[in-house]
């Protein structure tokens, strides 16, 4: 483009740019809009609560649904559960997704390819089809109302993961592993000194959707966990509602307090997220 | 497969991949493999958790042809598929183009899109609950102010189907930003140059950019289809109604009733683990159906690269 | 293994002896105190009011502690129920769901812990009791009743009704549609679907469980179905009734539907006085009207029982602690602050529920010869799921009561019976 034609902005440019912020915040507004009400709602007394029409601004603001849902519900419980779950499920899909990953993209031994299809396969599965199986599994084994259905799986590899690390490997340049394997460096120091390091941006990523999506899990922490010490803040949040008969206040409150610790994640490792999900799918 | 150096050096190779490969093919042998081939069996018994299978041959399938609540639940997810995809991957085109547009605070921008899907579904179903209700929510209260019609979306059985599609589609925001991604990589120059020829914008949409991203749509739709094939959290939280232990329908007319929320009532709540492994089978075969038949009409109107 | 010394055995012999003594110790300290958990069904006010009897049965002896949860969900009952190690000890439920888990052999078998019930109303211990074998106890009773808001029907002129005909000439007076056809007040409503249209259905001399079997099709029950669908919901069109329902606000807060008058007549359980006169309510209750007046106060009998499931982890102790919440004072405690009906007997003309206003409407109704109690089904929870699926079809005006009554007739024949 011409230089002199970006010196000066048309009326018509700056118009279409006027035009794009308008869509733009348009757009944002429309995703955001229930989490105000979600925000203001957990601020808002009873009676502000159920007025009809509806006023998004509360007319009193409240901490009352707050301290109603952090005594009635043990947060801080469901929270460190969640996190130790959540954590320990992101350790085992950096332990067992890049090693197999790392199998389908730079090793090469037969049945590779047979590999890879299962891979892909499986990530077809409907998780119902093996959902019941799975449970007389661990109940056979006595592990139901524990962690450890909901963990172990991470540590032998999730197809999604394995196939969105591999995707990556596959680009990394085999030079630099004939290098290493000329001085004479071991499969294993290979993966783990070099391969790994370079393939840190897909590991950040899977990190961080396992991290969100054990975080949110339901259906799994709802059949497997019968104790409400051992509750997620999932299920914990859903059993709220059967106990309290569903007050909206203190339920608003209650979901404002389940989505933040997700939100300042989701903030701080944006990067990797927007990143992730786009090579994902690219890729 | 030609050996350049002795059979023990292919052995290495094999043992080393095995060994590198191990947590997955134990994973697939313990959550996979056998799991599948034990529901096949299982759909083919009477049991419960607390009782041992007893073979009974192709009974459960027999009656799910005849269960008018399973063909609902079927109804109803294919309803949630075939709408929710094609207006989930038609917004998302829409947002990556606005997206799109040289505009400061992308970060901000695409961070907000993409907030609502790491909110948890729970959280968001009952959120979606309460801006649906027909008095106390904003929903309506924005389509009144609009002079758009109000439905009762809880209330009504058509509607209801709808309102699980709406809150489904409060996480386009992934799909958004793969579009978003995907046009950035469509070569500006075919956009000049059909600018030259005169093309309109939707011209050029049609002949430029939906080829060019038609391959990120094939894997879009397959995806979407898998997930809303069994959508489980969503209706099932936003069909809760609140303040009463007993049961009442799944929805309106049981309009939110999908095919997973029965297949747990039946494994859960009837104790009828047989007919719902039986159901389990039956969803994996319209998966694989549905994704072939995708697969195979690619041909059509996928486009690889601009070779 | 090397050959011992007799130093070795020495050390030996008094390593064993030690740990035996360790064993024996610790084990006496383990006898001294049983914890055992009371997981149950109940939440919010009532739930604190069943925390305060489970402190009383712990300050009252030293042999058990009962720990409380509150776990609302019957499917994570169930879950656990399923595992090897019980979660809880001891639990409630309602009595619809004994038979089908004692077939299931997940509940223990109590004969042999010598419960008296003579106490209990023949009625309720038919639920409860498979093949002679006793699998449950109840703790409290339920039935339904017409609950009017005098304030509403006085300035209406209306009398509390004592028959249908007399209840459809109150609903046609009371309801109150505005000018753009909404709904602004139903003269008769329903808070619990099922448990409403079962009770309209006996009114009318139906029974949808009749002679024990499933029986969806009854012709007097649909014709009860046929009243409710008629007189409250055909007025107003299905679609403004089923918009004006779904706007209510949560069962028993605040916003109650009827404690904000949002219906005037409302068939409900006798929870229902304690909550309405807290409520600042002007309100009444009359024996539910039957067709004839001979059906006057009919009514069925819902049961909160308690039960131990089989995998229970302290099953001595459970069944202590199960006897102390059956006994009379307990009972009558707890019963009390919930506003629930004592399942004794003896416990009906307790004083105690004197501060209860209206509550002796439902206290008689537990000697009343039209008050419906259920056998003992295997079948309960799905038929009671696609009964709810059927009344939904029938209020959305998709079905008429008896085509929607004929498609769970239809899905009888797969029940376990």
């Amino acid at each position: 483009m011409a230089i002199a034609e970006r010196a000066v902005a048309s009326p018509r440019a700056v118009l279409l740019k006027l035009w794009g912020y308008v869509l733009v915040i348009g757009l944002a507004l429309v995703f955001v809009f229930p989490f105000i009400v979600m925000l203001t709602t957990a601020f808002k007394v009873s009676s502000d609560i159920f007025s009809a029409p509806p006023q998004l601004w509360p007319h009193t603001w409240t901490l009352d649904n707050f301290a109603a849902a952090l005594t009635e519900l043990p947060f801080w419980r469901y929270l460190g559960n969640t996190v130790l779950i959540a954590v320990l499920s992101v350790l085992g899909t950096l332990v067992a997704s890049p090693l197999v990953a790392y199998s389908l993209a730079k090793l090469h031994w037969p049945g590779r390819n047979l590999l890879f299809i299962t891979v892909l396969a499986t990530m077809m599965l409907p998780p119902q089809v093996t959902l019941i199986p799975i449970y007389m599994m661990w109940n056979g084994l006595g592990a139901t109302n524990s962690y450890i259905p909901l963990v172990v799986p991470a540590f032998l590899g999730t197809p999604f993961f394995i196939f969105l690390i591999r995707q990556f490997l596959i680009q990394v340049p085999n030079e630099l592993i004939e290098a290493a394997k000329m001085d004479g460096g071991s499969e294993l120091f290979i993966y783990w000194d070099i391969v790994l390091p370079i393939a840190r941006p897909a590991l950040v990523t899977s990190a961080v959707f396992q991290f969100v999506w054990t975080w949110t899990d339901f259906l799994n922490p709802l059949i497997y966990l019968n104790d409400d010490d051992h509750y997620t803040l999932s299920v914990g949040l859903y059993s709220f509602l059967g106990e309290h008969g569903v007050q909206w206040g203190p339920l608003m409150a209650a979901c404002v307090l389940f989505t933040l610790p997700a939100v300042v994640i989701f903030i701080i490792g944006q990067r990797y997220f927007i990143g992730g999900v786009a090579a994902g799918a690219l890729k | 497969m030609r050996l350049a150096t002795p059979g023990r050096k292919n052995g290495w190779a094999l043992f080393k991949g095995l060994a590198f490969a191990s947590p997955f093919i134990i994973g697939f042998l313990v959550l996979y493999a056998w799991p599948i081939l034990a529901s096949g069996y299982y759909s083919l018994a009477d049991f419960s958790l607390f009782k041992p299978p007893r073979f009974i041959g192709l009974a459960n399938y027999q009656r799910m042809l005849g269960d008018a609540k399973f063909w609902k639940s079927l109804y109803n997810t294919l309803f949630f598929t075939c709408i929710g995809v094609p207006v989930d991957i038609t917004l998302s085109l829409i947002g990556a183009h606005i997206l799109n547009m040289k505009l400061r605070g992308q970060a901000l921008w695409r961070a907000l899109v993409y907030l609502p899907s790491i909110v948890p579904a729970v959280a968001a179903g009952f959120l979606w609950r309460w801006l649906l209700n027909s008095q106390y929510g904003f929903v309506d209260e924005i389509a009144r102010s609009l002079h758009l019609p109000q439905p009762a979306w809880l209330a009504d059985p058509l509607w209801g189907s709808i309102a699980v599609v709406v809150v489904l589609m409060w996480t386009v925001g992934g799909t958004m930003l793969i579009y978003h991604a995907a046009l950035k990589d469509v070569p500006h120059e075919l956009y000049e140059a059909a600018e030259l020829d005169g093309a309109s914008h939707w011209r050029r949409f049609l002949d430029i950019t939906w080829p060019m991203v038609s391959p990120v749509t094939l894997f879009q739709i397959i995806v979407l289809m898998i997930a809303f094939l069994q959508v489980f959290t969503q209706p099932f939280v936003l069909s809760k109604d609140p303040g009463l232990a007993t049961q009442s329908a799944v929805g309106p007319g049981d309009s939110m009733l999908s095919y997973s929320i029965y297949l747990f009532q039946n494994a859960f709540t009837f104790l009828k683990m047989g007919y719902a492994s039986a159901m389990a089978w039956v969803l994996l075969i319209v998966t694989l159906a549905i994704t072939l038949l995708l697969l195979w009409s690619a041909k059509k109107w996928v486009f690889y690269g601009n070779r | 293994m090397h050959t011992l010394s007799a130093r070795g055995a020495l050390k030996s012999a008094l390593g064993v002896a030690a740990a035996v003594a360790l064993t024996v110790g610790l084990a006496g300290n383990a006898y001294a105190q049983t914890q055992i958990t009371f997981s149950y069904l109940w939440g919010g006010a009532e739930g604190k009011a069943l925390e305060e009897i489970i402190a009383d049965f712990n300050a009252s002896q030293k042999d058990i502690v009962v720990k409380g949860v509150s776990s609302p969900d019957m499917t994570k009952q169930l879950a656990s129920m399923s595992s090897a190690k019980g979660a809880f000890d001891i639990s409630d439920n309602f009595a619809s769901n004994i038979a089908s888990w004692a077939n299931q052999g997940i509940l223990l078998p109590l004969n042999d812990y010598k419960i008296d019930v003579s106490d209990f109303p023949d009625n309720v211990m038919k639920q409860l009791t498979v093949n002679g074998q006793l699998f449950s106890v109840p703790i409290a009773s339920h039935n339904f009743q017409l609950i009017y808001n005098k304030k509403l029907l006085d300035a209406t002129g209306v009398k509390p009704p004592t028959t249908t005909a007399e209840l459809a000439d109150a609903i046609k007076k009371l309801t109150k549609v505005d000018a753009s056809g909404n709904v602004t007040q139903l003269g008769l409503g329903l808070t619990d679907v099922a448990a409403g249209l079962k009770t309209i259905g006996y009114a009318f001399g139906g029974d949808w469980n009749r002679g024990d079997k499933p029986t969806p099709t009854d012709a007097k029950f649909v014709k009860g179905l046929q009243f409710y669908y008629d007189n409250v919901v055909a007025p107003v069109t299905p679609a403004a009734y089923n918009k004006f329902v779904a706007g209510f606000g949560p069962y028993m807060s605040d916003q109650d539907s009827f404690a904000t008058g949002k219906m005037a007549m409302v068939i409900d359980g006798e929870w229902r006085s304690k909550f309405n006169t807290q409520a600042g309510m002007n309100w009444g209750v009359v024996p539910m009207p039957g067709e004839t007046p001979a059906l006057l106060g009919s009514t069925w009998v819902d049961v909160s029982t308690i039960f131990i499931p089989t995998n229970s982890p302290n099953k001595e102790a459970a069944a202590t602690f199960m006897k102390y919440l059956i006994s009379p004072p307990a009972m009558e405690k707890f019963s009390h602050v919930l506003g629930n009906l004592p399942a004794r007997l003896s416990l009906t003309k307790s004083a105690v529920y004197n501060d209860l206003p209206n509550f002796t409407v439902w206290l008689e109704a537990l000697n009343n010869p039209n008050t419906h109690g259920l056998p003992p089904s295997l079948y309960m929870s799905e038929y009671n799921t696609d009964l709810a699926s059927a009344f939904d079809q029938m209020l959305q005006g998709l079905q008429t009561p008896q085509a929607a009554m004929q498609s769970v007739a239809d899905r009888v024949a797969s029940y376990q019976q």
